[in-house]
């Protein structure tokens, strides 16, 4: 829904306050509400589903397939499609670009060796249904509950095959499948990276903004975090991407600082509300 | 591969008559949409989310006779055992997008929506034989869900010739190697408001064919009622209380 003057005004001046006054009587930190549904799809090694309480829905599936590492540039591919939105238009190749790059660069692709000549390359699709706010967050949660999800078989052939060549063969048995996180070490935990949205907004910084409270941002903050920690990349855009921001300006840099301060204290909470999730998920292979 | 075995069971253990597990969902996205559905037919699976009828954004939209359906079709990478990335502009992704809209231009009254747009987004999460049959079920459901009118339920159901014999509701594998006809079957009747036949059925056995998918849509559009009756029931309840 696009604003007019005096309701962004009104709504500018709540979210200026400190604490700031939100329109759905959110705390700064806190999410919005959301439902969530994994491994509903028979023919993926991984699937997920969320979706949030305006509508906004979102659903990934993630495919393994053996390849042969040194002919493979990457060990993940991602791709998205948005109801609505032409696959070369900027918006859907920023969005496949942030997930991509993100999951390149910190995820344990070691563990997706089988052999010194194969590995498994894992295809993220993303369908995104609808949305409101921008998708990048909701897209992120979604490919973390979809990748702890992932079953991939277990291997029955040798390792090495370095002299004697040889295919990889798999155990029939679909019970014997591994989830990515039994192949971690002892100690080591797989938690894959996400994004979240912040929004800059005079001297406050609000977590996962709506659609509305995009409209008056007068910057927006994209951190992601990974290993409990916040990393790079951390960058900066325009939320409202459907109306034009009159109240945009440039980002005082404390606010990244505290932007990172608020993403190490909060997300370790989102991380352990999404297990919490998956491990009370246990109606079997229904979507809704 | 024997698709059909001389006791008369198909590869996946149904008789020739016989239809694959059916379910069916409406307004699973109530918050997003005017009118949603969710099919399961077999191991094919649908979403249809439904926008309108609303106001077109583009004037050249707008027809000030009757409505405008617009029809967007998109499988997903994932829906088949192989991932394969699928173009929207493909032949088939076209040509199955134009069969919709023209089936349904007849059996939406769009004469009482003149100036108004009716989007219909289809999303296949999963493909296993009868996609253009889920597609057609999956938007007469969502378009019943979003208070469209029509003149009746479209039911749609594939059916193919092994040798001799009809087989009803076709799987992937099935549609692989038969020639493999959907029909959509205009409630109760036997008036068929959608045909396609990609392959040859020697006409002298079409007959029986087209029989035995008129009964199995006649069973569809039964399911799909007992679901609208269902959702009704539980918003009527609501509303008296």
């Amino acid at each position: 829904m696009i604003l007019s003057p005096a309701e962004r005004s009104y709504l500018y001046d709540s979210l200026a306050q400190s604490p700031p006054i939100r329109p759905d009587s959110r705390s700064d930190h806190q999410f919005r509400p959301l439902e969530a549904k994994t491994a509903f799809l028979p023919g993926s090694n991984g699937s997920a589903r969320i979706r949030l309480m305006d509508g906004s829905e979102c659903i990934i599936s993630v495919k393994a397939k053996v390849v042969l590492a040194s002919q493979e540039s990457s060990l993940i591919e991602c791709d998205i499609d948005i109801a609505g939105f032409r696959d070369d238009s900027n918006f859907v190749s920023n969005l496949k670009f942030y997930l991509t790059n993100l999951l390149l660069h910190n995820f344990p692709v070691r563990y997706l060796k089988l052999t010194s000549r194969y590995a498994f390359k894992l295809f993220l699709d993303c369908i995104v249904v609808s949305h409101s706010s921008y998708p990048l967050s909701l897209i992120s949660l979604t490919s973390y509950l979809a990748l702890k999800t992932t079953r991939l078989p277990l291997l029955v052939s040798d390792v090495n095959d370095e002299e004697i060549a040889e295919q990889p063969t798999f155990s029939d048995d679909w019970d014997n499948a591994k989830y990515i996180d039994d192949y971690l070490k002892e100690g080591e935990t797989f938690e894959p990276p996400i994004f979240i949205t912040l929004g800059v907004i005079g001297p406050n910084l609000i977590i996962d903004p709506s659609t509305e409270e995009e409209q008056v941002l007068e910057n927006g903050l994209i951190i992601s975090f990974y290993n409990n920690n916040v990393i790079t990349p951390i960058s900066n855009i325009n939320l409202a991407t459907n109306s034009n921001n009159s109240n945009f300006k440039g980002l005082n840099r404390t606010l990244i600082t505290k932007g990172i301060a608020l993403g190490n204290k909060y997300c370790p909470a989102i991380i352990s509300a999404l297990n919490t999730l998956i491990e009370q998920d246990d109606e079997e292979g229904t979507i809704f | 591969m024997e698709l059909y075995s001389p006791e008369g069971l198909r590869i996946d253990g149904r008789r020739w008559n016989e239809i694959r597990n059916f379910e069916c969902r409406i307004n699973t996205h109530p918050n997003s949409s005017d009118g949603s559905s969710y099919i399961e037919q077999g191991n094919t699976k649908v979403i249809c989310v439904v926008q309108g009828p609303m106001e077109p954004a583009l004037r050249s939209q707008a027809n000030s006779n009757e409505a405008t359906l617009e029809v967007n079709l998109s499988v997903a990478n994932f829906s088949t055992t192989e991932r394969k990335k699928r173009s929207k502009s493909e032949k088939r992704m076209v040509q199955l997008k134009t069969t919709l809209e023209r089936t349904f231009q007849q059996s939406v009254m769009c004469n009482l929506y003149p100036r108004t747009l009716i989007r219909i987004d289809l999303h296949v999460l999963s493909q296993d034989g009868g996609m253009l049959a889920a597609c057609t079920n999956a938007m007469t459901l969502a378009l019943i869900d979003a208070g469209v009118s029509m003149y009746d339920y479209v039911a749609a159901m594939t059916a193919g010739l092994h040798d001799q014999t009809p087989l009803l509701d076709m799987n992937g594998l099935e549609e692989n190697d038969m020639s493999t006809l959907t029909i959509g079957v205009i409630g109760k009747s036997e008036k068929l408001s959608l045909l396609m036949l990609e392959d040859k059925i020697p006409l002298d056995r079409l007959e029986s064919v087209l029989a035995i998918a008129i009964a199995g849509s006649h069973k569809i559009r039964d399911l799909m009622d007992s679901e609208v009756r269902r959702h009704g029931n539980i918003r009527s309840s609501k509303l008296a209380s």
